[in-house]
């Protein structure tokens, strides 16, 4: 509390000709933790992280990045942060190990023996030229460059966009790894499971402004599970049970949406009904936007870039 | 039942060729709406081209003694080395001088619209991986090639339509029209041809294109040298297709059998190009790619090493056909002072000189700058892709400044004008010095090609500006500014033209080494306005926001 925040951004406002992209947003990642920048594609996630680089410049409010000005201390700042965009672009003529040295070296420091491991735990083959990488590879790249430079934030936007499952684990490790060293991490994505795996805390964007911020526990009242179960008895007296929300019962099949810490209660109060079936599975993003702020929420948002 | 089991042993092969061409159709309907603006664009290059000279000849030259005046441009050797072989020249025509002077560019013209057409439809769509969802469907293995080439040749006959009716308007004799029109048209199809090789060469489109284009690159210089040789071409015209095209000799000679020769050229190129296809996977190339090294160079941990490494491939292509083109008119001297004797008062125009060998001196290095002012905007527009690629954002998001960013690659390139110009003076000189003797020379060139050196960096400061302020225009004002410099430089005396449209080319504000004195004051006040216009330049982009969508 008493540290100065990684970043800190207060009713920030970016307009693109007539289109406001930000919308006084407000935005705080404390040091030294793993913070999830959750929302619907094109809801400003990126263009908040190009303010923060300074690539943009704020219309209105107040934006620190580690106590500087990213528009002024541009410089500075990046010699501390590392970024990895949603979208790599790699220069064609080189390899997708010269770029992760250029990344890195022109940051400051490569870590070379973390740089080689990383590579190895990637599986990216450094020697390739960056023309023949598919998505994934470049987003590879990029990832390797940031988590080998010895930096103090690093912003991903989507930065596992291109990856597969498997590529998906060895960056969630990656990430402790870095977050156990003490590195402050904002990790933008749409999904919401991705980000509950990995973040201390959780800001959820839509339209151009933050809706909603908190650690999980805090953001439990959004993380309602669906349940859906078919029992022998019916169960209407499920619906009485604090936990339990939306209950709907239709021949011999009930749903219903479930508080995180209910869970026994619930299962107690179903096991003696005889459980013919069970499908248990947590809200996507879109059904949490939508439940909570309308249809608007979703669908209608449009990418500005 | 007797004639469905007889028929399918005869019916298979027939049916698994065909099924390399399904869905042709379509392809070549998806290609032209793709192509609906830019194909068209193409097309009418070649029709402006005609209407453009076939109006502007009457007024250069309104009576039949001015042609005959200018006709000397053409034929003498430096004239046949950039168009032809000249035929007719004795007893010159406003459409023997069109034939002469221009149809060659039609030639190159259609040359590059079918290389760039057939790249743009296959390999480029390869290497994206497009063409895998169009392959993953109802289409066969010969399908996009098939159906860029019939592209092609659509748009090729247009080509040869427009060019054949509009010289027709302009009163041109209709054999000598048709021959130019089929002779650009089938120039069309055979480079179409070599593109169908060349893109089963390269996984790269870029590679593939460049490739092609270094075919009609050595297709011009064996064109050049051999017409250099004598009027009418010589046998070594005749070992290009571009000589081809010009050997039919339109409104003289109205020869139609090279004709046959483009044609059998686009026949066997177009096969080859189908048989490499069938010998290769999807995605792959005949040309395998290397690997390369898996850690970067100490150099490029530095925006000035990233930059030169960004800049070099341009540097070095652009370089070297400065350098090529320079050694050829150093070769060429004595050739121009044999021709020396006759030369006509509109050629002097050109040289801005009376004492030949000094024109031409000096007529070298001015040739070189416009030529370097071009490759100076070709590399600031990189700067642009980059971008808007969003490289630069990702550089920009290290340590490295917008200042040092902009700076590096202003560096570099100021660096690499220079470096040209001087390299390619010295190689000038010395060409020059080993075919008259006069060692001299390579002092002389040396200097005519240092003296103009500060147009192009003005060029430079320019484009640098205009990437700070207003970064879309760079490369409309940036190509406009070198047409303006070619045009003023080349054609400023010839045309007369009027003093202010003289002046905004930088070029022409320096002395003409050795016909003038060395003048420093308009080389200080260029590289004056070169430092006040980088500074703008650096200083709006570090106010400017980088990519904005």
């Amino acid at each position: 509390m008493t540290t100065t925040p990684a970043i800190s951004i207060r009713g920030l406002i970016k307009n693109f000709g007539s289109t406001r992209a930000l919308d006084s947003l407000n935005l705080e990642v404390n040091q030294g933790e793993v913070h999830g920048f959750l929302g619907p594609n094109g809801a400003g996630k990126s263009t908040t992280i190009r303010v923060l680089l300074g690539l943009l410049h704020a219309d209105a409010g107040t934006v620190e990045v580690m106590g500087g000005d990213p528009w002024k201390d541009a410089v500075a700042l990046h010699r501390r942060l590392a970024y990895v965009p949603g979208d790599v672009e790699l220069w064609p003529n080189l390899t997708g190990g010269e770029a992760i040295d250029v990344f890195a070296r022109l940051r400051g420091k490569l870590d070379r023996t973390r740089r080689n491991e990383l590579c190895e735990r990637f599986d990216l083959d450094p020697t390739k030229k960056a023309r023949t990488y598919s998505k994934g590879n470049r987003q590879k790249v990029a990832l390797i460059s940031a988590l080998a430079s010895d930096v103090e934030l690093l912003l991903l936007d989507e930065p596992t966009a291109g990856l597969d499952p498997l590529m998906e684990v060895v960056f969630q490790q990656a990430i402790r790894e870095v977050k156990d060293a003490g590195t402050t991490v904002l990790l933008s994505s749409h999904i919401l499971s991705q980000v509950e795996v990995l973040a201390d805390r959780i800001s959820i964007v839509r339209q151009g402004s933050v809706v909603e911020t908190g650690s999980l526990d805090e953001l439990r009242h959004m993380t309602r599970t669906t349940v859906i179960a078919e029992t022998d008895h019916p169960a209407p007296h499920l619906a009485q049970l604090s936990g339990v929300h939306d209950f709907t019962e239709q021949e011999g099949k009930v749903q219903f949406q479930l508080d995180g810490d209910s869970f026994d209660e619930a299962m107690q109060s179903l096991t003696p009904l005889g459980i013919r079936s069970l499908v248990a599975h947590p809200p996507t993003l879109e059904q949490l936007l939508m439940r909570h702020y309308g249809d608007a929420a979703t669908g209608a948002e449009e990418a500005p870039r | 039942m007797t004639t469905t089991t007889r028929s399918p042993r005869h019916r298979k092969p027939a049916v698994a060729r065909a099924s390399r061409l399904v869905g042709t159709g379509t392809m070549i309907r998806l290609a032209l709406r793709r192509d609906r603006f830019r194909l068209p664009a193409w097309i009418a290059a070649h029709g402006l081209l005609v209407v453009y000279i076939g109006s502007a000849l009457p007024q250069l030259a309104p009576t039949k003694e001015d042609l005959a005046g200018i006709s000397s441009l053409l034929s003498q050797p430096v004239g046949r080395m950039f168009t032809g072989p000249a035929f007719g020249m004795d007893d010159v025509t406003y459409e023997r001088f069109f034939a002469a002077g221009y149809v060659p560019y039609l030639f190159i013209l259609a040359a590059l619209m079918n290389i760039m057409l057939v790249i743009r439809h296959t390999r480029k769509e390869e290497q994206t991986g497009r063409a895998e969802l169009i392959r993953a469907s109802v289409t066969g293995r010969h399908t996009a090639l098939t159906a860029a080439l019939i592209v092609a040749l659509l748009a090729n006959i247009a080509a040869a339509a427009l060019v054949i009716v509009l010289a027709v308007m302009l009163e041109y004799a209709l054999v000598g029209s048709m021959l130019v029109g089929f002779a650009t048209g089938l120039t069309g199809l055979a480079f179409a041809g070599v593109a169908a090789i060349t893109a089963q060469l390269s996984e790269f489109s870029r590679s593939a294109t460049g490739m092609a284009g270094a075919v009609l690159g050595v297709a011009f210089v064996l064109r050049a040298l051999g017409d250099m040789v004598a009027v009418g071409g010589s046998a070594l015209s005749w070992a290009s297709p571009l000589g081809w095209a010009a050997q039919t000799a339109p409104y003289v000679e109205d020869r139609w059998i090279p004709l046959v020769l483009l044609a059998g050229f686009a026949a066997v190129t177009i096969t080859a190009g189908f048989v490499l296809q069938r010998r290769r996977d999807f995605g792959a190339s005949l040309i395998p790619p290397r690997p390369g090294p898996a850690h970067a160079a100490a150099s490029l941990g530095h925006p000035l090493g990233l930059a030169y490494r960004l800049q070099r491939g341009g540097m070095l292509g652009w370089g070297s056909a400065i350098l090529i083109l320079g050694v050829i008119n150093g070769l060429f001297t004595q050739a121009m002072l044999d021709a020396g004797e006759d030369m006509p008062p509109q050629l002097s125009a050109v040289f801005g000189s009376e004492q030949l060998l000094d024109g031409y001196v000096g007529f070298l290095g001015g040739f070189t700058g416009i030529f370097i002012a071009a490759y100076v905007v070709y590399a600031m527009q990189t700067l642009k892709s980059e971008e808007d690629a969003g490289r630069a954002d990702t550089v920009l998001a290290t340590a490295v400044s917008r200042m040092g960013w902009l700076s590096t690659h202003v560096v570099v390139i100021a660096l690499g004008s220079v470096v040209i110009t001087a390299v390619t003076g010295l190689s000038t000189g010395l060409g020059a010095a080993t075919v008259t003797g006069e060692w001299e020379l390579v002092g002389s060139l040396f200097l005519a090609h240092f003296a103009v050196v500060a147009a192009p960096l003005t060029v430079l400061g320019l484009c640098a500006a205009l990437f700070g302020l207003v970064p879309r225009v760079v490369a409309p004002v940036g190509w406009l500014l070198v047409a303006l410099i070619g045009i003023v430089e080349l054609f400023g005396d010839l045309l007369d033209l009027p003093e202010w449209l003289r002046t905004l080319s930088p070029l022409w504000h320096l002395a003409s080494v050795p016909v003038e004195g060395f003048e420093t004051m308009p080389m200080m006040v260029l590289l004056g306005a070169t430092l006040v216009l980088l500074a703008v330049g650096l200083a709006a982009f570090r106010r400017r926001q980088v990519n904005v969508v």
